[in-house]
């Protein structure tokens, strides 16, 4: 389904994979588990023979989930219930949920109530991660999600069904960070909508099959410009949605050469050590490895720091952050944030999205007048 | 009993003595340490830290109709209007200076505990940055239903007290003492269950007590959980609403309607709604939020355990259904009849839950419910007519189901 993809077809999928999803159940008789972000680990899920599929939630229009979550959720959270209420209903055999915020305190309660026949399981993961504490709660709950799957499923998993998930799992990582990588230097071969729209469609596919179409697309890129007449910027946020945002980058020749979002680079950050023999450990110890998450508590000035050291490290002339309306976690960070950027004299341009409402040419009239300023500026 | 004073004024005397302390902390040898309305305080009490509720603060400038201007001033900061009124109402304080108080002392450390909601921890980093305060985040997963899950939830729960202790110690330089720890809770204890006691006394007919009461019994039990005065309070607090109880005087002379309240209240509101409701025959009796206090420790167990599994399972970190299950306890026990469910605007963590639970508990009690959507402290989003109205209504259609 997803093993021979080039650009367009990756493109085409990332906007609304579920199609597809639904074509590729219906061919190999395999589940279907859908998370919300963050952080589920989607091996443990993989090596049930289950796809873990990322909701990165729908523009097409709320029905029913403004009943059960009021207007000043998050976008994202709404938006995901309506997608599994209503579009994709008939998709999912199963749901994992985290709970990271306060919009998702309550989320696994809110879908176990409205989907009473299907297996919906949460993740508690912690809300910290500064303390020696938080590394046995993730492990303890990485436990507890295979002894959940395993009691639904009714089959247990070896380690090496788990270090089969994990290579392949690794495997779609490096090929990603390796088109990123050709990407940011070289912005006219790659796309960002090209390459967001990868890593988009990574965390709801069959990465075993997806895996081979990034290394032909690898294998198939030829133009190898300087890139010298991009812009390089640094994207920060939580997730970069609806994808044609990237357009509105491409068009006006701005080059993500970093980003610390979910679904970013941030995703790319956890390759799993595959020699470890403790594989459980091996997951536990890379939740550490990730950076910053605004609704974990850690190091109250790590998000400054990492964008600092990320502007310095690719010579970027901006950091672009990506707000999602209602995401209350961010929305306590960004004032301090926007202060710590002027003080460094980092250019910050703040994008608001909203699922459902976001208007694009509103976002294409701001990206352009930041920019404009930015180059008149001679940054 | 003429001599003694009487719980208005014990609170009073309470409250002004421990800002009075909380003010002259370093000249004490002391540090302030702010922390959330539901978090392990015993371990504060117990190292002589003093606790300070940005919370509290925030309710007496709220209450005072302060919401608006104290949110303006954060607003102007780049902070956006929905965040919690608290927050708001504390980030404008301190922009301003404004207070309905004599204000708070500054903090030396912060604890913020998740079982109420994200929110405080947030908050509590914009402090921290603010002052280069050190921060301590006692994290607590979600009270799912599944028995060998609470147990790995306490366990993790109780590994992060002890992180907590060895924390404080740090930053205090000083050895915790154990011996002390248990002293304090013996108080906290006394004083939880009397306060129990006391909310209890809206199961009398006609009820001596309504939420509004409530509302202010339960400061004490928040800000000095842990200390003698807190037990001599709450023992005060229960003899007088006992000697109501004795006498048959209610809240209201004829109570038609007794009503439960789901969510913090409309703190600007307090008196209006009192006033209104009672006009109508309705006194509301209680809220699972003022029952958050209503802690019940085992003293027999370690005392880092004893604490965990209380603060753990606190109603706002409980499953929607194990929430409506306490919900569902206090009907009964209270003989309500009916319920007003107010979605907060301030508060996601516990008022995304209220769709799901007003549906459980008017299945499950045959209760109607009224729904009605504001903030806790900031009148533009207080539509006064509408929620006029929508109560007229609701008492409409009670009277009509009485018939």
């Amino acid at each position: 389904m997803w093993e021979n993809l080039d650009f367009g077809q990756a493109i085409e999928y990332a906007a609304d994979p579920y199609a597809s999803i639904r074509a590729w159940k219906n061919e190999t008789g395999k589940k279907v588990v859908g998370s919300t972000l963050a952080d589920v680990p989607e091996e443990v899920i993989y090596a049930f023979d289950i796809l873990p599929v990322t909701l990165l939630g729908t523009h097409k229009p709320l029905r029913k989930a403004p009943s059960l979550l009021p207007d000043n959720a998050c976008s994202l959270a709404r938006s995901n219930l309506e997608l599994a209420l209503t579009y994709e209903n008939d998709l999912f055999d199963g749901f994992v949920l985290p709970q990271v915020c306060d919009t998702t305190q309550h989320m696994c309660d809110i879908w176990r109530i409205n989907f009473p026949d299907t297996y919906v399981e949460s993740i508690l993961l912690p809300r910290q991660v500064d303390r020696q504490s938080a590394r046995y709660w993730v492990k303890e709950e990485t436990m507890r999600l295979i002894s959940s799957l395993s009691q639904w499923t009714g089959k247990s998993i070896t380690p090496d069904d788990l270090k089969r998930s994990v290579a392949i799992h690794n495997e779609n990582k490096r090929l990603l960070s390796e088109l990123y990588q050709i990407k940011r230097r070289h912005p006219e071969t790659i796309t960002n909508k090209q390459l967001f729209s990868l890593l988009k469609l990574s965390m709801q596919v069959d990465k075993k099959e997806l895996n081979e179409s990034l290394k032909k697309i690898r294998d198939g890129l030829k133009s190898h410009s300087d890139g010298r007449n991009h812009v390089p910027v640094v994207l920060t946020g939580i997730t970069c949605d609806p994808l044609e945002i990237f357009d509105l980058f491409d068009e006006i020749e701005l080059n993500v050469v970093a980003d610390t979002l979910v679904t970013g680079s941030r995703n790319l950050q956890g390759i799993v050590d595959e020699d470890k023999s403790d594989l459980v450990e091996a997951l536990m110890e890379r939740h550490f490895r990730r950076g910053f998450f605004s609704p974990i508590h850690d190091d109250v000035f790590k998000n400054v720091e990492a964008l600092k050291a990320l502007y310095k490290e690719y010579s970027a002339k901006a950091v672009v952050y990506v707000h999602i309306e209602f995401c209350e976690s961010e929305e306590y960070d960004v004032p301090d944030l926007k202060v710590a950027m002027k003080k460094e004299g980092i250019p910050f341009h703040m994008l608001v999205t909203e699922y459902q409402t976001l208007s694009l040419s509103h976002v294409r009239t701001r990206l352009h007048a930041f920019f404009e300023s930015l180059r008149e500026s001679g940054r | 009993m003429s001599d003694k004073m009487s719980s208005k004024d014990l609170s009073k005397k309470i409250t002004k003595e421990y800002m009075d302390e909380a003010f002259h902390a370093h000249d004490l040898g002391k540090m302030v340490g702010y922390t959330t309305a539901v978090s392990p305080v015993e371990l504060f009490v117990a190292h002589d830290i003093i606790p300070i509720y940005p919370e509290n603060h925030a309710v007496a400038c709220l209450s005072g109709r302060m919401g608006t201007e104290l949110s303006l001033a954060t607003e102007s900061m780049g902070y956006t209007s929905h965040l919690c009124a608290y927050a708001r109402s504390d980030l404008g304080y301190r922009k301003t200076g404004k207070t309905a108080t004599g204000g708070i002392p500054d903090p030396d450390l912060l604890l913020a505990c998740n079982a109420q909601c994200f929110t405080l921890t947030k908050w509590f980093q914009v402090l921290a940055r603010k002052g280069n305060v050190p921060m301590f985040v006692w994290d607590t997963p979600e009270y799912i239903k599944d028995k060998k899950a609470r147990e790995e939830i306490i366990k993790y729960c109780v590994m992060q007290l002890r992180e907590m202790i060895a924390w404080m110690e740090e930053v205090t330089k000083r050895k915790f003492d154990y011996d002390r720890l248990k002293e304090v809770m013996k108080y906290s204890a006394e004083s939880s269950l009397l306060y129990k006691k006391f909310l209890d006394m809206a199961q009398y007919k006609p009820s001596p007590i309504s939420i509004f009461d409530a509302l202010i019994g339960m400061a004490i039990a928040v800000y000095r959980r842990g200390t003698q005065e807190c037990v001599e309070y709450y023992q005060t607090l229960v003899d007088e609403c006992q000697a109501k109880v004795d006498r048959g005087i209610g809240v209201l002379k004829n109570e038609k309607y007794r009503l439960y309240w789901e969510n913090l209240p409309v703190w600007f509101k307090f008196s209006d709604h009192a006033k209104l409701l009672g006009s109508y025959g309705g006194v509301i009796l209680t809220s699972l939020y003022v029952h958050a206090w209503s802690l019940e420790f085992d003293l027999d167990k370690d005392p880092l355990l004893a604490m965990a599994e209380q603060y753990a399972s606190v109603f706002s970190n409980s499953t929607i259904e194990d929430r409506a299950d306490m919900a569902v306890d206090l009907f009964k026990r209270y003989d309500m009849n009916g319920m007003i469910m107010f979605m907060n605007r301030s508060c996601k963590a516990v008022s995304f839950a209220v769709p799901s639970l007003r549906d459980i508990l008017v299945k499950r009690t045959g209760i109607p419910a009224l729904v009605f959507e504001s903030d806790m402290g900031d009148p533009r989003f207080y539509s006064e007519t509408q929620i006029r109205t929508r109560i007229e209504a609701y008492f409409e259609t009670l009277d009509r189901l009485r018939l």
